[in-house]
């Protein structure tokens, strides 16, 4: 009784956490901050739905099957931001606007010069 | 030979959790497939080192200490994203910058990058070719080298505890 409202509860707080990820998704302004978004939030917010799965049943298959998942979510979703954003910016994709310091672009522009426009 | 039987004993394992019930006989049978795992994929395993097993788990005390700062990093990264996203109007200095690192292994740039981008406002996009440097996004780029010292006394000093 007690675990099955803790479990409704931590579901709540995940389900808010995605929906936190989602609105930065939309509201922040470039591909970089919005992966910050997704990254780091939408971890959590997963990671807090199976934790939710595994109180409200316990050790059976389905609750280990489902920390599985979240800790394979927590390993793998860093590895994906990681190549999104590399990839992006390889691509030519700029900052936004309100971005202070590029050392990567400086560094990529020092290691192969990009032709002159005419 | 060694290296065989810890993978093995370590992929039975996650066989286990996968399958969803723990016991011994989905631990042998995971036992046995693994090495029939491990074989194509040698190349990704590092099998020039010399490998002990008193060495892997006298790392084990800091690998659990790595794991509560990373949760408690977690926690606070989730708290001042939504922070940000939740402001009525978005007032962000974001920006890329070169990190120096110390780590040398392939086991522990991964566990560092990916620990950066799991951590408060930065997120890594790429390392240098000499392995040196860790490019990172940081959402709040005004102090760059307070960005690289808090990664250096924070987050290092773990991973190379952990790891290496």
């Amino acid at each position: 009784m007690i675990l099955n409202i803790f479990s409704n509860m931590i579901l709540v707080i995940g389900l808010f956490f995605v929906f936190l990820a989602m609105l930065g998704l939309a509201r922040l302004p470039d591909v970089y901050n919005r992966l910050h978004a997704t990254t780091k939030i939408g971890t959590l917010g997963a990671f807090g739905v199976m934790l939710s799965i595994l109180l409200k049943v316990g050790f059976s298959p389905m609750g280990v099957k489902a920390m599985t998942v979240a800790l394979f979510i927590l390993v793998t979703s860093p590895v994906a931001a990681h190549m999104i954003s590399r990839a992006a910016h390889r691509h030519g994709v700029g900052l936004c606007k309100e971005s202070v310091i590029d050392e990567y672009g400086k560094a990529c522009n020092a290691a192969c010069p990009e032709p002159e426009e005419d | 030979m060694k290296r065989y039987i810890a993978y093995s004993a370590i992929l039975a394992l996650v066989w286990c959790f996968v399958h969803g019930t723990v016991n011994i006989n989905n631990f042998i049978l995971g036992l046995i497939i693994a090495p029939f795992v491990i074989r194509p994929f040698k190349t990704l395993f590092n099998f020039d080192k010399e490998f002990s097993f008193s060495n892997a788990l006298s790392k084990i005390p800091a690998q659990i200490k790595y794991l509560y700062v990373l949760i408690v990093e977690i926690i606070k990264a989730n708290i001042m994203v939504a922070k940000i996203v939740l402001q009525p109007k978005i007032d962000i200095k974001p920006g890329i910058i070169a990190v120096p690192i110390d780590t040398k292994t392939d086991l522990g740039i991964t566990a560092i990058a990916n620990t950066i981008t799991l951590t408060p406002g930065t997120l890594t996009i790429d390392m240098s070719d000499d392995r040196c440097l860790l490019y990172v996004h940081a959402i709040d780029a005004t102090d760059p080298e307070g960005v690289a010292q808090s990664i250096k006394d924070d987050l290092e000093k773990y991973v190379l505890e952990a790891f290496e």
